[in-house]
């Protein structure tokens, strides 16, 4: 996946107000990368472009080389406001069918809500709904739905930040899971730095009005990352003191 | 989950929402009074025990429950009629800004007029007979519903929307899947605030054009100084407004139950 | 600047379809194209209303109206407010009224409009019959609601700063539960007229109710279309009046513009 020079501007007050500028980067496969930046640099609009539920006013987004038009097949986007993105009405299997439902027959859907349910740990509560489980387990079944689709890429906008500091620990832990198993690539926003670090294989910079990729920094934290050991590593406090510095600057 | 688990369950949460029967006795005590106290043959305060007397002369003259099947059947085709009709235009005005926008002073207009200013031009325009009477009902019953619908449909969290948008929801999908689930906890709202306004008017009409039903048998009873009769059919539409309540509370409490309890809250 | 954010605020399209309809109305009725014996052009019914205040017969109407609407409402938010107010501030009250409320509570007014044929004949007092009751609900559970529902933590404050209970009272809850009761109080207003005229309609033959039933009978759609809007208007206004007046006079009731 790759943005080219994309620009963005949204409608504002009395015209358009540019909010991102000229960001330029790519996305390898089975990459994780966070995006981090002091709030109102434009993250989730970043990333709104990217899922393709905005186009930029200039630039370009690419998929496998293809241009988008619109939300594309195998880019899905997790949202942070989990209780508001899940339909409430329905069970937790049937939210995570919701976007293979049209599109494949009845055992493949049944298979694959199994499968994304058993990769986020949520098989014992596939007929509750959402609104009776707590905030980790209900941000769990949003990301099942997206890995139900099997996608190339997963767009995640501060997934966490509504998360106790626990449930959060143990959904990062998570994904790691979810990336070593299924080998997608994740551009996962937010604006707490130790997160960043410890998720990421490669941190970008959004800072500036309009939002400018300040810098892009290369994780070199030895895998697989514990929560324990490896946010003690002296390399660890080093990037993460790097990143803290280019934000403030 | 066993039938008799289900059932259960939901007389528990009937039971929980109904208040205290002692609550009755402010009630009863005036009955109560009202019994003991009238001794001679009053014919403005007839006792209670008279009242039963007198819808048990009307039942035996076959009159009674002709009446209470026609209001009943006028109250729920209109309902009936008006949701369907409230429901579709609310959704079309909660979905559409600009739809609404332009209709908006339009139906404010038409909102400001009673609903039982409409039934003398009903009668005008129909006569006296049962369409008249039906299409007052959904004329009446229609506001709640579709301004609950709309404003609904309006309310929708963006998010839900983004959530369609990116998994590419046709505009079919997207009214069928994710809109008209979001607006059904507001459509059950406005049918029951428009209920005791269907039984309403379908009295008005009764009363005023003596079509038949319970209303037109209490202004013939009336004509006739039949008071008992006249407060016992009065205790009868309590009772069945009563009956029609609450039967719709369970009726909504169980097709609620797979929506967080916040949308179920009362709202006046 | 203020001037072009006013017009900007303006609902040009709406009103645009609201014209727009009330001068297809019109032509179409006057063109002839479509022959409805009974639907009055809006000029006919505009002329309808001018003929009706020449005659002398809409203001007496309108004043009877609004006498029977004043003195219903008058009469049922006071005990209204003062049952809400007692069973508010009383749990075993409650506790011992509550199903009986919820019984009568959706007890149609019009179904007592025969009741009170029966005990008073053509009156003014049939009219109160029928308004009464149903008018005296929503502010009742409305001050029950607002009086019971007031903030423990204020009555913490009360007894912190040691108020006596009329004092508590006056200077506490009924501030506190004024949003609800304005709101109550409101919505008992619209209640009453509509009552008003229902009772007008079926019951007492006088004031606008009668006018509309009395011009449907004579066949004159023009003048019964004339005092149905009359109704709508005086609604819109006694509505809005009383919006106006309980947010200069309560300010704190601004937080609660129910959008019924």
């Amino acid at each position: 996946m790759e943005c080219r020079s994309v620009t963005v501007e949204l409608p504002h007050r009395f015209g358009r107000k540019r909010i991102i500028e000229d960001i330029s980067f790519q996305v390898r496969s089975g990459e994780f990368l966070t995006i981090v930046g002091p709030s109102g640099t434009g993250k989730t609009t970043l990333l709104r472009v990217m899922g393709g539920l905005t186009s930029p006013a200039s630039g370009s987004v690419l998929v496998h080389g293809k241009e988008l038009d619109g939300p594309p097949d195998n880019v899905v986007i997790v949202f942070q406001d989990y209780s508001n993105a899940l339909l409430q009405w329905r069970t937790v299997a049937a939210n995570v069918a919701f976007g293979i439902e049209r599109i494949l027959d009845r055992t493949d859907i049944e298979q694959r809500v199994r499968d994304a349910l058993a990769l986020v740990g949520l098989e014992k509560n596939a007929e509750d709904h959402p609104w009776q489980l707590s905030g980790g387990m209900q941000q769990r079944v949003q990301i099942a739905r997206a890995l139900a689709l099997r996608p190339d890429v997963m767009l995640m906008d501060e997934p966490f930040a509504a998360l106790d500091a626990m449930t959060k620990a143990s959904m990062q832990d998570e994904l790691f899971r979810v990336r070593d198993r299924t080998g997608t690539s994740f551009v996962f926003i937010t604006h707490d730095i130790e997160e960043a670090v410890y998720l990421g294989d490669r941190i970008a910079v959004l800072k500036g009005s309009p939002g400018r990729i300040d810098q892009v920094f290369e994780i070199g934290l030895p895998a697989p990352r514990d929560q324990l050991s490896t946010r003690q590593l002296p390399q660890f406090l080093e990037f993460r003191y790097a990143v803290q510095q280019a934000i403030g600057r | 989950m066993t039938h008799s688990r289900l059932w259960r369950q939901y007389f528990t949460v009937v039971a929980a929402a109904l208040p205290p029967a002692r609550g009755m006795l402010p009630l009863v005590v005036l009955l109560g009074a009202w019994q003991l106290l009238q001794t001679g043959n009053s014919p403005y305060f007839p006792p209670p025990s008279d009242w039963c007397n007198g819808l048990v002369l009307l039942e035996k003259s076959g009159r009674l429950y002709p009446a209470l099947l026609a209001t009943t059947m006028t109250m729920l085709l209109g309902l009936a009629v008006a949701v369907v009709i409230g429901a579709g235009v609310g959704l079309l005005i909660g979905v559409s800004p600009r739809f609404s926008r332009a209709v908006g002073p339009l139906l404010e207009f038409l909102r400001a007029i009673p609903p039982p200013a409409i039934v003398p031009v009903a009668i005008l325009f129909m006569g006296y007979d049962e369409r008249m009477k039906l299409t007052v009902v959904v004329i009446a019953a229609i506001w709640p519903i579709l301004l609950n619908t709309s404003s609904a449909a309006e309310r929708i969290h963006p998010l839900l929307l983004d959530v369609a948008h990116s998994f590419r929801l046709s505009a079919v999908d997207r009214m069928r899947l994710i809109i008209l689930p979001s607006v059904v906890p507001a459509i059950l709202l406005g049918i029951r605030i428009a209920l005791p306004l269907a039984i309403v008017v379908t009295l008005l009409v009764e009363i005023l054009t003596s079509v038949e039903g319970i209303g037109a048998l209490m202004i013939g009873a009336q004509r006739n100084f039949q008071s008992p009769q006249v407060y016992g059919l009065l205790v009868l539409i309590g009772l069945f407004g009563l009956f029609v309540n609450s039967v719709f509370a369970v009726f909504e409490a169980i097709l609620l139950r797979r929506w967080p309890p916040k949308a179920q809250s009362e709202n006046f | 600047m203020d001037e072009r954010r006013f017009f900007a605020g303006i609902n040009w399209p709406g009103t645009a379809v609201f014209v727009l309809v009330g001068l297809a109305w019109e032509v179409v009725i006057r063109s002839g194209l479509l022959e409805y014996e009974y639907l009055p052009a809006p000029s006919a019914i505009g002329l309808g209303l001018g003929q009706l205040a020449r005659e002398g017969t809409l203001a007496p109407d309108i004043a009877h109206t609004l006498i029977a609407v004043a003195i219903g409402w008058t009469v049922a938010i006071a005990v209204g407010i003062s049952l809400g107010f007692l069973l508010g501030l009383s749990p075993t009250a409650r506790r011992y009224s509550l199903a009986s409320i919820e019984v009568l509570r959706p007890m149609p007014g019009v179904a007592f409009a025969p009741v009170g044929l029966l005990l008073f004949g053509f009156s003014l007092k049939t009219e109160m019959v029928v308004t009464i009751l149903p008018v005296l609900w929503p502010v009742l559970v409305n001050t029950m609601g607002g009086v019971s529902g007031v903030h423990p933590r204020l009555y913490d404050v009360s007894r912190t700063f040691r108020l006596s209970r009329k004092d508590t009272i006056l200077h506490v809850i009924l501030p506190a539960a004024m949003p609800p009761i304005v709101v109550g109080a409101r919505i008992s207003l619209s209640l009453a007229l509509v009552l008003t005229v229902v009772a007008e309609m079926v019951g007492n033959p006088e004031g606008l109710g009668y006018g509309i039933v009395r011009e449907q009978q004579a066949l004159r759609p023009d003048l019964m279309f004339a005092y149905i809007v009359t109704v709508g208007f005086i609604g819109i206004v006694l509505n809005a009046g009383m919006l106006a007046l309980a947010e200069t006079v309560f300010p704190s009731s601004r937080q609660l513009r129910s959008p019924q």
